[in-house]
C-alpha cells in the first residue's frame, strides 16, 4: 500500500514527486509521458531560473530530476483508467496496461487535453480528415475543401494556416459571432476563400476511408445541411483530464477539480489536485509546480499528524 | 536501424521529433512532403492517414509525436 500515488508527469507531477521523495512519503508516480503540454513548445522563456528552454529539454530535465530521487517508485508509459474508493484514505488505482495499486492518498496532476469533436465519425476519422493541428497538416489539404470548427483565436489562426493550401474554407461557429483577434478576423472576412457560418451544430462526420462530408443542423433555420469536404480542423478548446475522479470529488462547470486553495485538497479528504486538472485560474507550468508542492506538503502534514498504524 | 520521417515545414511536432533524435544521436532521413507529391502519397499509403509527422522505423509506422512510443520503437528496432 502506497501512502501517495501521483498521477501525471508534467511540471506539477514531477515537482510533487521530488518533494514526496525528499519527505520519504511512500510514493508511486504514474506518468504516461514527461513534460506535460509544453513538450511541443519551441521556446519557453518563463520557466523561472531558466532564460530559455525548449519543451523537450524541459521534459528531459523534469524526467532527470525525478529519476535522481531514490525514494520514489515510477510507472512510466501507462495511464490510470480507474480509481475505486475502498474506504476513507483507501483507494485502488487501475491502469490501462492492467496494473493495480492501493494507496491512502491521490494527487491528481493529470493536466488537460484538446477537446475532441464528439459526434459520430469524429473519432473514426481522426487523422483521416479530422485534424487538430492546422500548421502541421494544412499542406495535406492542397486544393481541397475544408472546414474549421470553432470561431475563437485558435480557430481563426487555423483558417489563416489553411489559406495558402485549401481551395475553400468553411469557418463553422456554434454561436452568433467570432471571438479572437480583430486583425486576424478582418483578414479572414476579406478572403474570397473563406465562408463563415454561424449557428452551426455539427451532427456527423461522414466518409469511407477518409472524410467526405460534414452534416450539421442550422440552429437558426432548423435545417439539416451537408457540406462536401475532405478536411475538418477542430479548435474547440481543451478539457481537464478528470474523468477518473468525476464520481469521487466535486468538479466545477468546466469539469475541473474544486480544491481548497490553501491546501489543494479536493472535496474528498484523500484526494488532492493541482495544475490544469484543478480549478486554479491560471494554467501555467510554474503555478502547477508550486500548487502541486503545496499539495504534497499538506499531504505530509496529514501523514505526520496521524498516529502510525 | 533506418528512420524515415515525413514532415511539413511549420509542424511543431516534427520540430520536436527532430530535436528528440538529435539529442539521442540517432540519424534519420527527413522528407518534406510539401516539396514532393510522390512522398506525400507514399506517406499516406504507409500511414493510411492525413497527418504528420509520420515515422517509418524499420517498417514500423508511427503517426504523431509521442516520446514514449518513439522510445519504445527505437529500442525494439
Amino acid at each position: 500500500m502506497y501512502q501517495l500515488i501521483i498521477i501525471g508527469g508534467g511540471p506539477g507531477g514531477v515537482a510533487a514527486g521530488v518533494y514526496a521523495a525528499r519527505k520519504k512519503i511512500k510514493t508511486l508516480l504514474i506518468a504516461e509521458e514527461f513534460g506535460g503540454q509544453s513538450v511541443v513548445s519551441d521556446d519557453i522563456q518563463n520557466w523561472i531560473g531558466t532564460k530559455s528552454i525548449s519543451g523537450l529539454e524541459l521534459a528531459n530535465n523534469l524526467e532527470g530530476h525525478l529519476k535522481a530521487q531514490k525514494d520514489i517508485d515510477l510507472l512510466e508509459g501507462d495511464r490510470v483508467i480507474k480509481i475505486k474508493k475502498l474506504g476513507e484514505n483507501h483507494f485502488k488505482v487501475a491502469t490501462r496496461d492492467g496494473k493495480e495499486y492501493e494507496t491512502e492518498r491521490i494527487l491528481l496532476v493529470s493536466g488537460s487535453r484538446r477537446r475532441r469533436l464528439d459526434v459520430p465519425g469524429g473519432e473514426e476519422f481522426d487523422g483521416k480528415g479530422v485534424a487538430y493541428c492546422a500548421t502541421c497538416d494544412a499542406p495535406l489539404f492542397k486544393n481541397k475543401v475544408v472546414a474549421v470548427v470553432g470561431g475563437g483565436n485558435a480557430g481563426l489562426e487555423s483558417v489563416i494556416d489553411l489559406m495558402p493550401y485549401a481551395s475553400k474554407i468553411y469557418l463553422l461557429e456554434k454561436n452568433g459571432h467570432l471571438r479572437g483577434d480583430a486583425v486576424t478576423k478582418k483578414k479572414i472576412e476579406e478572403s474570397d476563400k473563406v465562408e463563415i457560418r454561424f449557428g452551426v451544430d455539427i451532427q456527423e462526420i461522414v466518409g469511407k476511408q477518409f472524410v467526405s462530408g460534414l452534416k450539421y443542423k442550422d440552429m437558426n433555420s432548423g435545417e439539416d445541411v451537408e457540406l462536401k469536404l475532405e478536411g475538418v480542423f477542430v479548435e474547440i478548446g481543451s478539457v481537464p483530464n478528470t474523468d477518473i475522479v468525476k464520481k469521487l470529488v466535486k468538479l466545477n462547470k468546466r469539469d475541473e477539480v474544486v480544491v481548497n486553495h490553501k491546501t489543494m485538497q479536493s472535496s474528498d479528504s484523500g484526494i488532492w489536485s493541482a495544475g490544469d486538472a484543478s480549478e486554479v485560474l491560471y494554467k501555467q507550468n510554474n503555478i502547477s509546480a508550486g500548487d502541486a508542492i503545496k499539495a504534497v506538503l499538506d499531504i505530509y502534514d496529514q501523514i505526520t499528524s496521524q498516529p502510525t498504524e | 536501424m533506418t528512420i524515415k520521417m515525413y514532415t511539413t515545414p511549420f509542424c511543431k511536432y516534427c520540430k520536436v521529433a527532430k530535436e528528440f533524435f538529435k539529442t539521442k544521436n540517432i540519424s534519420f532521413t527527413e522528407v518534406d512532403i510539401t516539396k514532393d507529391d510522390k512522398a506525400m502519397k507514399e506517406m499516406m499509403s504507409k500511414s493510411q492517414q492525413m497527418s504528420v509527422p509520420v515515422f517509418d522505423i524499420d517498417g514500423e509506422i508511427l503517426v504523431g509525436f509521442n516520446r514514449t512510443k518513439l522510445e519504445k520503437a527505437i529500442k525494439v528496432a
